[in-house]
């Protein structure tokens, strides 16, 4: 997994507002689209997701069906597309909740400096060493299967991304001119970091915070697959795939296909996204 | 025959902005000849056609030969050969010119033995007698060091060292002095100029600061927007300038001048002052054990109304007294006063930040750094004005605009970020979201030191006409001690954290009592005429 590691350029970031790269473009239109087709799935869905259909097993994709049906005669793209409800919305929750919360405990690590902030770096150390999905597995065993233990749990998990980040670029800035004429102007240390630090530096932890997305939306779907996530019947990506271990088996592979594919393409996506964003800001560096 | 360095009609394109425009320029055998223009002028462009090094992407025309070889046309080993025979080139920053893991040495001898065929101990002879002959002492342990090792002034001999192992025909200075105090920088021009009269070389000497070109060179040429505006003997060029941008250029060049000092105002004998500080001292502890003392015993009073400049070197402490005066810094020992606001030098609540926010302000040298990037101009002063003046949302708007526009910022300018504005006008934004406060002093740390001199120039002008309507002191804080003696009545000369010298400016210049004082004033760029004119005045009988 990858951490950014680089310094605010100096004259301020560079801002999103010049165009992305023809293939960040492809991804942004893609992963707009995937959004769409989740979030209007009650109305677009050709089927009912959860409708079986015993006489039209495994049926491959066809004018009727045109994904093709599960082992139980399940409509593949309906499944899909309220799958992605859960698959997306499920990090969207991790991603916006380690974020907020990592941002809060890396500028009070970072601006604070000195015994608390080095701690509290000790502390994200720690928290680094356990991985996600992990972290996951025991909150599961603690407080039972579904998708609110594993979502606490890998917020958890992934503050110390956002708040090592956050407290590196919180304490050089906190040595920067601006910074300090602030201080000399008289106005307090809360309005300065929350009102003028923060925006500051949201485009770097937006960028790191864009790479996290796909990495849990990839984890929590193995918690699916392994069973211990979304429970069936709701569909979700990670467990469509699990189910159709039965099929795949017997040399039926689309209905494992689909899933994997919408997994690897949404997560290619977002990583071509991050990466994009993450560079743009730290190319103001050289 | 052609000249060393012959640039002929040579311009340069850049993704359709024209960098260069008909550049005509030679550099005979022997001849040093300065290059000054501010920054964005092309200076740096043409030096490094010299070596055949252009931007990527660029349409170049015209010709740029070094003895007869083109390097706009020439092959990549023709170049190769120019660059390790017949010119060498000496950069700004000597730190990012050397590879700071491997040695002193390795950098020395690598072109030695790698082109020239030496054997590594021969090189290594070579190079600690270059060193030698470049005035640094202890040259063997020398060529085992690190450049982390070594200070700025010694890091740029070594790049001297190394540009003039190769026997250089051509030396192309860009900017060698700029990043090095003033005493130190008079000997590297010493050395430079020794160098170019022993070897016969040719020299091409970059530089915005046209007394130093005038320190240096016979000749001279006038960079502006890429064209060449003006050139001919520096002497003429200097005392009689032909074209209007060079006078300008000349009239903002600060000089050392004990006439022009500005008088002290006359106050009342049992006047307050406005800042008294005593015995003030700052050390910082080390992580190892041990402490670094970067200000100590410094004691000063300073009226209301009055101008106190601070002079000194990178590391004598005159940024720490400046910090400790608007309470970025907490003192290790002894008391600021400021009139109004009481003692400061501790650690301050907010209520008392705000206070002594509203006596002492703060102008910092680099514009580019102390405007937040992303807050356009006119509400950052605006935030100033409804923080102090409690002034509501449309209110403040409006201070801000006339206050702005006071210092030269037009109201359509407003919106802008500070990215979108230049260095000078960045500064004015600067000056007026510090007065916003409505402080009584104002403090400038090197607050013009990051401006070309043009620039500069309007600056100081601004901040001595807003100093008269205002009414405020000012403590100027720079290396420049021409730039601070034209503007402060009493000054403080600093040298390791400590003050040697205090009192008038114009006492001081014209009779130092200090040696520190005197050798920094002797190391003050002369034009060559004046000083060429003084030997001849002491060899004569």
């Amino acid at each position: 997994m990858t951490t950014l590691t680089f310094q605010l350029p100096q004259a301020g970031l560079r801002r999103y507002g010049s165009l992305l790269s023809p293939l960040a473009w492809i991804a942004l239109a893609f992963l707009a689209a995937v959004v769409l087709l989740a979030l209007l799935a009650p109305v677009l869905a050709p089927f009912d997701p959860d409708y079986v259909d015993l006489n039209n097993v495994l049926a491959g994709p066809g004018a009727q069906h045109l994904l093709g049906t599960d082992a139980l005669g399940r409509d593949l793209l309906s499944r899909l597309m309220h799958g992605g409800r859960t698959s997306l919305l499920a990090p969207a929750a991790v991603v916006l909740g380690s974020t907020a919360l990592g941002l809060l405990l890396g500028l009070a690590a970072g601006w604070s400096g000195g015994w608390a902030g080095r701690i509290l770096g000790r502390i994200f150390d720690l928290l680094f060493s356990f991985p996600a999905l992990l972290v996951a597995m025991l909150a599961v065993a603690l407080f039972g299967k579904g998708l609110v233990a594993p979502i606490l749990a890998m917020t958890v998990a992934y503050v110390p991304y956002v708040a090592r980040l956050t407290q590196s670029l919180a304490a050089a800035e906190r040595a920067r001119p601006y910074v300090q004429a602030y201080r000399v102007l008289g106005f307090r240390t809360p309005w300065v970091v929350l009102c003028r630090v923060v925006p500051n530096l949201l485009p770097v932890v937006g960028a790191q915070s864009t790479l996290n997305f796909g990495y849990v939306l990839a984890d929590l779907a193995a918690l699916s697959f392994i069973g211990l996530g979304v429970q069936p019947p709701t569909s979700d990506w990670g467990a469509m795939i699990e189910e159709s271990r039965g099929a795949l088996l017997g040399g039926h592979a689309l209905p494992a296909f689909w899933p994997a594919l919408a997994v690897v393409l949404v997560v290619v996506a977002v990583n071509v996204l991050g990466e994009e964003l993450s560079e743009r800001i730290g190319g103001g560096l050289r | 025959m052609s000249a060393l360095l012959q640039i002929t009609d040579f311009s340069l394109g850049l993704a359709g902005r024209k960098l260069l425009d008909g550049v005509t320029l030679e550099v005979d055998d022997g001849e040093s000849v300065a290059l000054v223009g501010e920054s964005g002028s092309g200076k740096t462009l043409i030096t490094r056609a010299a070596l055949g090094l252009f931007p990527d992407r660029s349409q170049r025309s015209g010709t740029v030969s070094v003895r007869g070889l083109d390097t706009l046309t020439a092959g990549r080993r023709e170049l190769l050969r120019l660059r390790r025979e017949h010119a060498s080139m000496i950069f700004q920053d000597p730190r990012a010119g050397i590879n700071p893991v491997r040695t002193v040495g390795d950098f020395l001898t690598e072109t030695l033995v790698r082109w020239h065929g030496l054997n590594r101990a021969e090189a290594t002879a070579q190079a600690v007698e270059q060193l030698e002959r470049l005035g640094l002492r202890r040259a063997e342990e020398l060529v085992a060091q690190h450049p982390h090792q070594l200070s700025g002034g010694m890091l740029q001999r070594v790049m001297i060292a190394g540009a003039l192992l190769g026997s250089p025909e051509l030396l192309l200075c860009d900017e060698p002095t700029t990043a090095l105090d003033v005493t130190t920088q008079a000997g590297i021009v010493a050395l430079l100029r020794e160098a170019r009269q022993e070897r016969g070389m040719g020299m091409l000497f970059v530089t915005h600061d046209l007394g130093l070109a005038a320190s240096l060179c016979e000749r001279v040429y006038v960079l502006r927007g890429g064209k060449v505006v003006e050139h001919g003997a520096t002497r003429q060029v200097f005392l009689a300038p032909k074209e209007e941008y060079s006078r300008q250029l000349v009239e903002a060049t600060p000089v050392i001048d004990p006439g022009a000092a500005p008088h002290a105002p006359e106050l009342p004998e049992d006047a307050q002052p406005l800042v008294a500080v005593e015995g003030l001292g700052k050390h910082y502890g080390l992580r190892g054990g041990g402490t670094v003392t970067a200000l100590e015993q410094a004691t000063f009073r300073l009226p209301a109304g009055g101008s106190l400049g601070v002079v000194g070197e990178s590391g004598s402490g005159k940024s720490t007294l400046a910090r400790l005066l608007v309470g970025l810094e907490t003192a290790s020992e002894g008391t600021v006063q400021v009139e109004g606001s009481g003692r400061i030098g501790h650690r301050l609540r907010t209520a008392e930040r705000r206070r002594l926010a509203r006596d002492v302000q703060i102008v910092f040298q680099d514009p580019y750094l102390s405007l937040d990037p992303r807050i356009p101009v006119g509400q950052a002063v605006a935030d100033v004005f409804r923080l102090h003046g409690k002034e509501g949302r449309r209110k403040a708007k409006e201070s801000a605009r006339e206050l702005l526009g006071r210092v030269g910022i037009a109201a359509e300018r407003l919106g802008d970020k500070p990215r979108m504005l230049s260095g000078g006008q960045r500064q004015r934004v600067a000056l007026a979201k510090a007065l916003a406060a409505r402080p009584r002093l104002l403090v400038l740390d090197e607050a013009t030191s990051a401006l070309d001199v043009s620039v500069q120039a309007q600056v100081l002008e601004l901040v001595e006409e807003l100093r008269e309507h205002l009414g405020l002191a000012i403590l100027f804080v720079s290396h420049d001690l021409a730039v601070v003696s034209r503007m402060c009545s009493e000054l403080l000369v600093m040298r390791q954290g400590r003050i040697v010298e205090s009192g008038a400016t114009a006492r001081i210049l014209a009779d130092p009592e200090n040696d520190y004082t005197r050798s920094l004033i002797g190391s003050y760029p002369r034009p060559l005429w004046e000083t060429e004119s003084l030997e001849a005045e002491s060899a004569a009988p």
